[in-house]
């Protein structure tokens, strides 16, 4: 019997091709997702490796309030480090002072910034516990304060900035800051450490510009020989006095990357293998269609096992078998792709500023157990069915002439499927209330969506025949026939079109997503927007810009009256909270809080403003006071002098800049909202600003529409993201389509050899085919676009109900965007069977045999 | 008139002689050196129109081969073939098949319908590929003639093979080409319904001056021609006119088939 098997897909190999593809590129995905995921992990685990080599221990502030993106960890005493210079054991100590500092380069365009730190620290010097090395110059030495900083960059920033010893530059800690530049700094032989930039300062400098005085980051310490980290770390920690703590370096190393995984590395791998999850879903569906045809295809074969005494065990086994192996090579060769995508993909990231200066890609173990399992089980699962199929074909149907799978659309089928779909909408349709109704909204969606599979068969002929009256009417008989090709086996339509459906459906709700999220923002901002202008910080990776931003555009005789917006974190009554910081009189002006109980005006020093849920939840009224803990291990009471309704740009807290700026290191504003005054034009309203926007190093000032704008601009790059990410997808599903027609069209070598003889050109045969594709691609593309936008409608709805805001919106011209590339798609799909069938030779084609 | 007791045409009528199709020094071989095989070896013949003409020979004398030349089927290796006028071989491929939908056609052995059509689809088939409205007087003579009214609306899975093969005549029929080419037109049937077919296609050369060239081995088949040429290794060896089937069968025996 396995030889049999084996006999039969070796004779089928060209038809099975199509079938091995999609699950190459379903594999191929997972496995680049995974290694790249991989990769990433290891390149930070030797980025932190190298940048705390030769520190056996560090001392730190045992105070940290909050964790991964919004965590503060609080700084230390600068005398510690003679506490610990004095333990046994300690060959060196460095007192580290680290924030941020942005270098800006020649042309005046900041370095960096985009999220990697953009570090700002003291020049530790010949010390064994520097892992900065100088390539060029010297190091850093204390000025007149009329003359500029010196510092040492790393090399990397260098280049970019187009930057040498000698020049004179700024850096924006945030405020800008005159510097020259003495030395350049190497990390381990390498530019820079990994994508980040590194200005350092003199102890002093670097105090002044990025800490508090007599206040240092971190104590690094060097142990003697013999000593191990651990023991060091035991004896240093008796030394320290309350709210320090020591780890060892490599806890150290292990912790940063544990932030990592749980913040930006975790949802990067996360969305990785979501979308490779869909592009093997989609592969499953159209390993699934394969197999059913050539199954169908084979019935008379089967049949003929049958009845030579074959057991229906043994026709399902060899069935089996035949998905085993299809599974196993192509999953073999995926996984050879995929490590090709990860070391392109590891090229790109390296070009584009996420240099880790790891070298190579990680391909382990289990990545490569995944994606074998997870490639054999996708074919195996998809042919399940046809094989099970398969044995149940009597053998009686050796002896019909009829090779071709009939069977249609059963009732039950149609009784499932409406039933399925029923209760999946209704589920999303009655998801307006509570705090789960983004789950059920989720879950009824997947129902749905499971209901939409289950109909296409029923859906297809209908559809097919509908669809299939516009080339009917361009194309005369050329696109009838189409259209009854379409329409003769709606299972196989259906089939190959649903593969595109579930990635169309996925496209749709993106782009539905999108839209909507545009027209949430649009509306917020025009709801809370008040002001006439804004300017926005372009730095992610720091504390944001200048507070003079905020206080010089309030002085211009343009301005009526600007508020900047800073981000603070602290425990509140013991919990953490980032509230907004600003003026909360101004604000209120620029924006309307919605203040209900208590005034604005009197959130002065030691008053907050909160939220009407904060309030009611912590059961706080105007007069009641919490609690705050910073940082730096500081506490004060605050007292709520006004509550508010508007929670849109503020969060639920609202503090002034007197209460947060003495526990800041850095203080930078993310947002400086403005109010032109009287009779000012916009332009020149903007115009005045820009002028201090550009003194201090600022992004230019946003209109209320360049503003929605560039947030549209911005949902529109992550919906590219998205795209791109699907497009696997949207691939594999067009190669089920061109496998369905190859296997359609070799099933129909003798119709096609007829309709050449009495008549039918080449040219029409290929357009009878392309019009074929282009029926089942739109399809597929309608079932997909109707049910994204309507989960798009569904989950959105949902969003509002459980978060309070939301509004939907159906990007038509989008949709129709995507329906055209469906068509078109439809006729590149064709192109391969198209040409075949015209090239079909007639006399092979109508021999009888 | 009943169509199924049309006998074997006494070869009465005889129109002007003039050509439908004709083959000059026809040859085709395939294969290459060494294995090549020359399926026609310097054929000459000509189809008269209006004339029945049957084409026999045993398995492998070219039979076929010669018929799909004539129909455009095939290329001559050299030689020319004529359709009316037209030399074949100056034809492109696209013209061929112009030349096919509206000149000729064709009734096979078997496989002559498409499953996805209407019986009625199948017979306007050629004229809707050709763009061209049928003639609907004539349409209903050809439904009427192979008696199929009733049956118009069913698809090929839903007749018997007679009535497939009925469809297959009306539509050879239905655009009134120049010639129609049939290739074993009984082969898959039994006499009975075998006799139906030939009928029909004696009726149109008696009535309307149907030209018709068919391909058979069975002398049964070949008594309804007017005139039987029959074919060995390639060559014209022989040809009978108003054949009776005792001659063909004693003519084959004498080739030794």
């Amino acid at each position: 019997m396995w030889r049999i098997t084996w006999k039969g897909m070796w004779s089928h190999k060209r038809r099975l091709l199509g079938t091995t593809m999609a699950v190459v590129l379903g594999v191929a995905f997972l496995s680049a997702s995974l290694t790249t995921g991989n990769t990433m992990t290891a390149g930070f685990d030797q980025l932190f490796e190298e940048a705390n080599s030769g520190t056996d221990v560090v001392v730190r502030s045992a105070n940290q309030i909050g964790s991964g993106d919004t965590s503060l960890r609080g700084t230390i005493d600068a005398a510690v480090a003679d506490d610990v210079a004095a333990v046994e054991g300690v060959a060196s100590v460095a007192p580290l002072i680290e924030g941020s500092a942005r270098i800006v380069g020649r042309d005046g365009t900041p370095v960096g910034g985009e999220g990697p730190p953009t570090t700002g620290s003291n020049w530790l010097g010949d010390s064994p516990l520097n892992p900065w090395a100088l390539a060029d110059g010297r190091a850093p030495q204390d000025v007149d304060p009329s003359e500029p900083y010196e510092v040492v960059i790393d090399r990397a920033s260098a280049d970019v900035g187009n930057l040498t010893v000698g020049d004179h530059t700024f850096v924006q800690t945030p405020a800008p800051v005159e510097v020259v530049i003495v030395g350049l700094a190497t990390f381990g032989g390498a530019d820079s450490l990994g994508p980040t930039t590194y200005t350092a300062f003199t102890d002093d400098a670097a105090t002044a510009l990025v800490a508090r005085p007599g206040q240092v980051s971190t104590i690094r310490v060097a142990a003697t020989d013999g000593v191990s980290p651990s023991e060091l770390s035991d004896r240093i920690d008796s030394a320290l006095p309350p709210g320090a703590e020591s780890i060892t370096g490599s806890e150290l190393s292990d912790e940063m990357l544990a932030d990592i995984e749980g913040d930006f590395l975790g949802m990067f791998k996360t969305i990785l293998l979501a979308f490779s999850g869909i592009a093997l879903v989609v592969a499953a569906f159209s390993i699934n269609n394969t197999f059913s045809i050539l199954i169908a295809q084979r019935s008379r074969e089967s049949a003929l096992l049958r009845a030579l005494g074959a057991s229906r065990r043994q026709v399902l086994a060899s069935v089996v078998a035949e998905a085993l192996v299809i599974g196993a090579v192509a999953s073999a060769v995926g996984l050879a792709v995929g490590y090709g995508l990860a070391v392109g993909l590891k090229v790109m990231m390296d070009a584009n500023g996420l240099d880790l200066g790891f070298d190579g890609v990680v391909m382990n173990t289990s990545t490569v157990v995944a994606s074998i399992v997870v490639g054999i089980g996708a074919t195996l699962l998809a042919s399940v069915i046809p094989a099970v199929r398969a044995s149940r074909i009597a053998p009686l149907a050796a002896l019909r002439d009829s090779a071709v799978d009939t069977t249609g659309t059963s009732r039950s089928r149609l009784i499932a499927g409406v039933v399925i779909t029923a209760v999946g909408i209704a589920t999303t349709i009655t998801a307006t209330a509570g705090d789960n109704a983004l789950v059920q909204a989720g879950l009824g969606a997947l129902a749905t969506l499971v209901g939409a599979v289950v109909l296409g068969p029923v859906a297809a002929r209908p559809a097919a025949a509908v669809l299939g009256l516009l080339p009917q009417a361009v194309r005369g008989q050329t696109g009838r026939l189409a259209r009854r090709n379409a329409m003769r086996d709606p299972r196989r339509t259906a089939s190959s079109a649903s593969a595109l459906m579930v990635g169309t459906a996925v496209v749709a709700l993106f782009t539905t997503f999108g839209a909507s999220i545009k027209a949430t923002i649009e509306q917020t901002v025009d709801q809370d927007f008040g002001g006439d202008l804004v300017v926005v910080t372009d730095d992610f990776s720091g504390s944001g810009m200048s507070p003079a931003v905020a206080a010089e555009v309030a002085d211009l005789p343009e301005v009526a009256r600007a508020a900047g917006m800073a981000n603070a974190v602290m425990l509140a009554d013991g919990a953490t909270i980032d509230p907004s910081v600003a003026n909360a009189a101004d604000l209120d002006a620029l924006l309307d809080l919605d203040v209900s109980r208590g005034s604005v005006d009197d959130v002065v020093a030691g008053h907050i403003a909160v939220s009407e849920e904060y309030a009611t939840a912590h059961d706080l009224s105007v007069g009641s006071t919490i609690e705050a803990e910073f940082a730096d291990g500081a506490t004060t009471e605050l007292t709520v002098s006004a509550v508010y309704g508007n929670t849109m740009n503020v969060g639920d807290m609202l503090m002034t800049p007197d209460d947060w700026t003495p526990h800041a290191d850095q203080v930078g504003d993310v947002v400086v909202l403005i109010d032109l005054a009287d009779g000012v034009s916009e332009t020149d309203g903007a115009a005045a600003v820009a002028a201090v926007t550009e003194r201090n190093g600022a992004p230019e000032p946003q209109t209320r529409s360049e503003y929605i704008d560039s947030i549209g601009s911005e949902v529109d790059q992550m919906l590219m993201f998205v795209y791109a990410m699907l497009a696997l997808a949207v691939l594999i599903a067009l190669m089920g389509i061109a496998n369905t027609l190859s296997l359609s069209i070799h099933e129909r070598t003798r119709e096609l050899g007829l309709l050449r003889a009495i008549g039918q050109t080449r040219r029409e045969v290929r357009s009878t085919v392309r019009w074929e594709s282009v029926i089942v691609a739109i399809f597929g593309t309608l079932g997909g676009i109707g049910l994204g936008g309507f989960l798009g409608w569904g989950l959105m709805r949902a969003l509002a109900a459980q978060e309070g805001f939301g509004t939907f919106a159906l990007p038509v011209t989008s949709l129709a965007v995507v329906l055209v590339l469906a068509a078109m798609a439809g006729v590149v799909a064709a192109w391969r069977p198209s040409k075949r069938a015209g090239q079909l030779d007639i006399l092979d084609a109508i021999a009888t045999d | 008139m009943d169509t199924t007791t049309l006998a074997p045409s006494s070869a009465t009528s005889h129109h002007p002689r003039v050509t439908a199709a004709r083959t000059t020094d026809a040859v085709k071989v395939y294969g290459r050196d060494g294995t090549e095989v020359r399926a026609l070896d310097g054929v000459d013949v000509s189809i008269p129109a209006g004339r029945f003409t049957a084409i026999m020979g045993p398995s492998g004398s070219g039979k076929s081969t010669l018929m799909h030349c004539l129909a455009g089927l095939d290329t001559l290796t050299s030689g020319t073939v004529n359709i009316g006028e037209v030399e074949l071989g100056s034809l492109s491929d696209a013209e061929l098949t112009r030349l096919r939908r509206e000149r000729i056609g064709f009734v096979f052995q078997a496989f002559n319908l498409l499953p996805m059509l209407t019986a009625k689809e199948n017979i306007t088939l050629p004229m809707d590929l050709a763009g061209r409205k049928p003639d609907k007087e004539w349409m209903q003579t050809v439904i009427d003639t192979v008696g199929l009214a009733d049956r118009l609306k069913h698809r090929p899975s839903e007749l018997s093979g007679g009535q497939q093969q009925r469809v297959a005549v009306a539509r050879a029929l239905a655009n009134k080409p120049e010639l129609i080419f049939a290739d074993e037109p009984t082969g898959n049937l039994d006499s009975q319904t075998g006799a139906e077919i030939l009928g029909f296609m004696r009726f149109a050369v008696d009535r309307y001056a149907q030209t018709v060239v068919m391909v058979t081995h069975d002398p049964v088949a070949a008594a309804y021609a007017d005139e039987v040429l029959f074919l060995a290794d390639g060559r014209i060896v022989d040809s009978m006119a108003t054949p009776t089937a005792n001659q063909v069968l004693d003519r084959m025996k004498a080739f030794g088939a």
